[in-house]
């Protein structure tokens, strides 16, 4: 069977047609279509409702939703730090980076200097020659079966060495030596004889019918996909009283998280085992044993539970850890193959360039008559899709009766699109949120009030799929109320503070897909002799804290205090069952509600294994006792018949009358009857100094709906840290190129600027707490919707300072000055 | 790629070791903050600027290290860290703007291996330069990429051939303080004003100072400001910590009833070398301060020849020139 490649299945109708039920079973546990379900459902809305039936995920849980908060929780909704917290700080924790075995032999690779080019040829005579050189992959000694070994999907295609190269940075050759250093230098000893090719380097121009094609396409150019429209009322014929028209843009942003890609990997005769710093070891292991064509079984991925985070992009394997993995197979020895800053900026994934082209008609009384967004993506030297995940804000959070939506997928050689803490729901925010802001200045209409007054609270118009509890009102009225609206708000341009500096206020919505599950899960606790719980679960920590999260929930469920409850911080692939991506904020609501279901499956065999043990206690006394599991509670890891709450029986003495270890178990498969939906809200106040173009947060407000904080310590954490990270992209993170070479210009995190902890605005926490009915006691998930609302919400802020509209992110200074300019 | 690293115990034995090794392009080092941990690491090099082999460390030097105050200056070993010039009570009380620059050097890290001397001679920050991909002109090339490339971060004063700004803050201080440079080198001791220490790529694309071959600026030396003189500094940088200056202005000068008696005003970030304002000086000059320094930071664009995606620095230099000085004054 050829290898499904789930992103075309995405987006080719005809290459989903041509599926067998037997490719639609095994798309199912593919790894690239899981991170597709969890990161970006909205691309496969339109092929599973053709196709969905065949799909091993139509057949839901059925187990109720445990939303019911217990009244008497103990655990869930307190504080918990988290349970690496201390190893992260002081680095005790072994991270991959930190790794290192005996014999170990270190990795680098080559990579193209061109954009688009053909390697004509790979000379290592050289570098073979220098001392520690061990071995040396390239396509000229690549071993023949691993020829045609791709990733992701066709095309332009990945391969593990490609003939022809259509990004800066694509591999050309793969060095193992016994240091970094002379890695480094027999890199530099490779001759490689490029023949350069004309590249594509700008979207707009890549989208035009005389732009050369790189592959085979029925598009204009080096366009990789055009979603069909999505139409509702009638667009085009309908009229307004004032219409907004903009175009918004956002630049390429990277995750530059703390450690780089990193893997430690051996072969014990025919298995792999690879540590490597993942946020789904699953998939990394079937990504391995598919291009090296073993089984699963014969590959083990280890995460230490330690890592320097992720924000979306280690969901699978890169070609490079493929490329690891055969040249310890040649060389025999341990591979560390640690990415190179400018590695891990450039040859990884990126939340791509995006343009939106938006006309919004509104009304003077305030309601919206039609939406028009079409969105344009620059997916870089891949098959890739991100325009069309921008739609879910687009078609749920407003009541707009007439809404055309249009996505292209645009192919160039530069940056390659994949998540970043969401891919494309913080450019829909953008898009929107600006155009719902000058909307109702141009109406005259309080921007707050213009918003409450067109909320969608129902669910999706277009599927009639049900919001559950949405807390989007909740959210705008506790910004408004905290951010003091009514004496704040003012006229553009109305209140100078300083000589030069102007102050402005703003408050932007959100509505996102993240946060409700997605992957089918599964989970085990495990209840040890002496009545401690251990939990199993594959949900790999990224820093976001969930494997803590799970200790919660599991204790709250079980009845035991947390402190006899632990769940190791690595996961081993080994020993543990899949448990989807920690991506697309659903591990609350994919591994925890395994966990959930684990854990009353093994409070259920507790308390049956305590019925039995109680009646044969009484009959060993010789009384008969009539008991049924309805008669016994556990609380406090203490179980206890509820008429005769004073006798205690241990979960050690339940154990030991059952003489072993009570394993609970639980899969899970999320039902598809909600529109799963995260809401925020966003207020800022800015000073703008218009001489320096400098933009100063002086306040700033976050809340979202939830549903409920299972670790409210940890989701303040996690909101706060997303503002920190949008603040970044909206002031200046930037990944830029050479528009001549291609080359790009600031791959290194001096010049890719992320904010420092003194340019870190400190958000004002607000959770609102709506529970869901499909979610854990409750809650929905946080990872990615607090990263949506800071370019909106900054820039309509400094609109009401300086009456400028800024709608291209970086909002530098360089384009604010000119806009004042402009402005005069 | 072997590197061979010399402790050396005095100025004449680093001397004789960067002579001895001049073959294979011996370099001095401090801190090692730019040299090693940039220029080396990132393979920046070419036929004008070679890797070096042999790199000699001069914070063994004692002499080199430490700040001494006489009656009439202070003097700065080339050797002494970064944080122990922002940590000076004598600098501080003496020189704020010097401290203030110091201050806004890099991060805590870097200030406290980075060295006086390494932050007057680091390499400048253009990304073409520091790109392994782009052989300009300092590495020998024969293209400077920043005059059709992205030059939004690009000099806007003084460039010619190459675009690049000078990077250092505390030298943009110390001009304004009118301090000297005392070199050391096989020739013999000299001291060169600041004025003339820096090198623009007319004179010479590959360097930015007047060390020749075999010479190492050893102390600087500043000289006591004269009584009541007022002192502003300002750096404007795109991220608090950890880079660089986007535009810096010192200024320091000396006033009579409102009106600018004598002073220098100097810029980072915008040429090839320190810039000093002398336009602004000029128009200053004998002028009351509030009344003349609207036109007098206007001056400015008179010398200022922005490239395709700069003239934004312009209006920068312009207006904290203008805002640098008033706060220096004070109400």
């Amino acid at each position: 069977m050829a290898r499904i490649e789930a992103v075309r299945v995405a987006q080719e109708p005809a290459y989903a047609a041509s599926l067998s039920d037997a490719d639609w079973s095994a798309l199912g546990q593919d790894p690239d279509w899981q991170m597709l379900v969890a990161e970006q459902s909205e691309m496969l809305s339109s092929v599973i409702a053709v196709h969905g039936h065949k799909l091993p995920g139509s057949r839901a849980s059925d187990v109720t939703a445990p939303n019911a908060i217990p009244v008497a929780a103990k655990v869930v909704g307190t504080a918990v730090a988290r349970m690496q917290g201390l190893g992260t700080v002081t680095s005790q924790g072994q991270f991959t980076e930190h790794l290192g075995m005996a014999g170990m032999l270190f990795m680098r690779t080559l990579r193209s200097r061109y954009p688009h080019a053909k390697i004509k040829s790979v000379d290592t005579s050289k570098a073979e020659k220098l001392p520690g050189v061990r071995k040396i992959l390239h396509r000229g000694n690549l071993p023949k079966e691993y020829a045609n070994v791709f990733i992701g999907a066709a095309q332009p295609t990945r391969f593990l060495f490609n003939e022809e190269v259509f990004e800066v940075g694509s591999p050309i050759a793969a060095i193992a030596a016994d240091n970094e250093h002379i890695a480094d230098q027999a890199m530099r000893l490779i001759d490689v004889q490029y023949e350069v090719l004309p590249a594509s380097l700008d979207m707009l121009e890549a989208m035009k019918s005389t732009t050369p094609k790189q592959f085979e396409t029925k598009e204009a150019g080096t366009i990789i996909a055009t979603t069909p429209p999505l139409v509702r009322g009638d667009p085009s014929n309908t009229r307004a009283d004032a219409t907004v028209d903009m175009v918004t843009r956002r630049a390429t942003e990277q995750h530059a998280p703390l450690e780089p890609t990193a893997s430690l990997s051996y072969w014990d005769g025919d298995k792999l085992n690879m540590t490597y710093n993942s946020s789904y070891s699953h998939s990394v292991r079937n990504g391995l044993a598919q291009a090296l064509g073993i089984p699963q079984n014969k590959v083990r991925v280890f995460q230490p539970g330690y890592i320097g985070s992720n924000y979306g992009y280690r969901g699978g394997i890169d070609v490079s850890e493929v490329h690891a993995a055969l040249l310890g197979k040649l060389t025999g020895k341990p591979i560390k193959n640690l990415y190179t800053r400018y590695e891990d900026l450039v040859t990884r994934t990126h939340r791509p360039e995006f343009r939106n082209e938006v006309k919004l008609g509104v009304n003077k009384d305030g309601s919206i008559v039609f939406g028009k967004f079409k969105v344009i993506a620059n997916v870089g030297a891949q098959r890739a899709g991100a325009a069309n995940g921008a739609w879910f804000g687009l078609y749920n959070l407003y009541k707009i009766p007439n809404l055309l939506l249009e996505a292209v997928d645009v192919m160039t050689n530069s940056y390659k699109s994949g998540p970043y803490r969401c891919v494309s729901h913080p450019n829909g925010t953008f898009a929107l949120e600006m155009a719902m802001e000058k909307a109702s200045y141009a109406i005259g209409m309080d921007p707050v009030e213009f918003r409450l007054k067109n909320l969608n609270e129902v669910g999706n118009p277009d599927t009639k799929k049900p919001f559950s509890n949405p807390g989007i009102r909740d959210c705008i009225t506790a910004v408004r109320d905290a951010i003091n609206w009514k004496a704040t708000w003012h006229a553009p341009k109305a209140k100078q503070v300083r000589p030069g500096v102007f102050h402005g206020v703003a408050v932007a919505a959100h509505a996102c897909s993240h946060g409700g599950g997605g992957n089918t899960v599964s989970g085990q606790v495990i209840i040890n002799g002496d009545g401690t719980v251990q939990l199993v679960s594959a949900s790999n920590e990224v820093g976001s804290g969930q494997r803590t999260e799970m200790m919660m929930i599991a204790a709250e469920a079980l009845g035991v205090p947390l402190n006899q409850v632990t769940i190791t911080p690595y996961v081993d692939t080994d020993l543990m069952t899949d448990t989807g991506v920690t991506a697309g904020s659903q591990q609350t609501n994919t591994g925890g509600r395994a966990m959930y279901e684990a854990a009353i499956d093994a409070r259920q065999q507790i308390l049956s294994w305590g019925v039995k043990k109680l009646i044969d206690d009484a009959s060993k006394k010789g009384q008969k006792l009539a008991l049924t599991v309805a008669d016994l509670d556990l609380q406090d890891g203490l179980v206890f018949e509820k008429r005769a709450p004073a006798t205690k029986i241990k979960l050690a003495e339940i154990i030991g009358f059952k003489l072993t270890s009570i394993i609970g178990k639980a899969e899970y498969i999320q039902d598809p009857k909600w529109e799963r939906t995260g809401w925020a809200a966003h207020a800022a106040e800015v000073e703008v100094d218009t001489v320096t173009g400098t933009v100063k947060i002086i306040n700033y407000i976050a809340a979202h709906d939830l549903g409920k904080a299972i670790n409210p310590f940890m989701v303040e954490q996690q909101i706060e840290g997303g503002v920190v990270m949008a603040v970044g992209a909206v002031f200046s993170e930037e990944m830029l190129i050479d528009k001549t070479t291609g080359v790009p210009l600031n791959p290194n995190l001096l010049d890719y600027k992320l904010p420092s902890i003194k340019d870190a605005p400190r958000a004002k926490v607000i959770i609102i707490e709506k529970p869901k009915e499909y979610g854990v006691f409750g809650a929905h998930g946080i990872g990615e919707p607090p990263m949506a609302l800071a370019a909106p919400v900054i820039a309509s802020a400094v609109y009401n300072a300086v009456g400028v509209w800024m709608t291209e992110m970086p909002l530098t200074r360089d384009k604010l000055l000119a806009a004042l300019k402009t402005a005069g | 790629m072997t590197i061979e690293l010399y402790d050396a115990n005095t100025v004449k034995e680093a001397v004789d070791l960067l002579k001895k090794h001049a073959d294979r392009s011996a370099k001095v080092v401090a801190g090692g903050s730019d040299l090693v941990g940039g220029i080396m690491k990132d393979f920046v090099q070419g036929k004008g600027m070679p890797r070096p082999e042999v790199l000699i460390d001069l914070t063994t030097i004692k002499d080199l290290v430490g700040i001494k105050v006489a009656a009439d200056n202070i003097t700065i070993g080339a050797a002494t860290t970064v944080s122990d010039v922002v940590d000076s009570k004598d600098i501080l009380a003496k020189f704020p703007i010097l401290q203030q620059s110091a201050a806004s050097v890099a991060s805590p890290l870097i200030r406290n291996f980075g060295t006086v001397g390494g932050n007057i001679n680091q390499r400048p920050r253009c990304w073409f330069l520091r790109g392994e991909d782009f052989n300009c002109y300092k590495k020998g090339g024969d293209f400077c990429f920043a005059v059709t490339g992205d030059n939004r971060y690009h000099a806007i004063i003084g460039g010619e051939l190459c675009y690049i700004v000078h990077p250092s803050d505390m030298a943009t201080a110390l001009l304004a303080l009118n301090a000297t440079a005392k070199i050391s080198g096989a020739q013999g001791d000299r001291t060169v004003p600041f004025d003339q220490y820096f090198t623009g790529p007319r004179e010479d694309v590959l360097r930015e100072n007047q060390l020749k071959a075999g010479e190492i600026m050893t102390h600087v030396v500043v000289p006591n400001a004269a009584p009541g003189t007022k002192m502003g500094w300002t750096k404007l940088k795109d991220r608090q910590v950890y880079d660089f200056a986007l535009i810096s202005v010192a200024v320091a000068f000396t006033v009579e009833n409102g009106t600018w008696k004598d002073g220098r005003v100097t810029l980072g970030g915008v040429a090839p070398v320190p810039y000093r304002a002398l336009v602004v000086e000029n128009a200053l000059k004998g002028k009351d301060i509030k009344a003349t320094i609207k036109a007098a930071a206007a001056q400015i664009r008179t010398v200022a020849r922005p490239m395709s995606l700069n003239a934004f620095k312009v209006d920068l230099a312009q207006g904290l020139i203008e805002r640098t000085i008033l706060e220096a004054l004070g109400s």
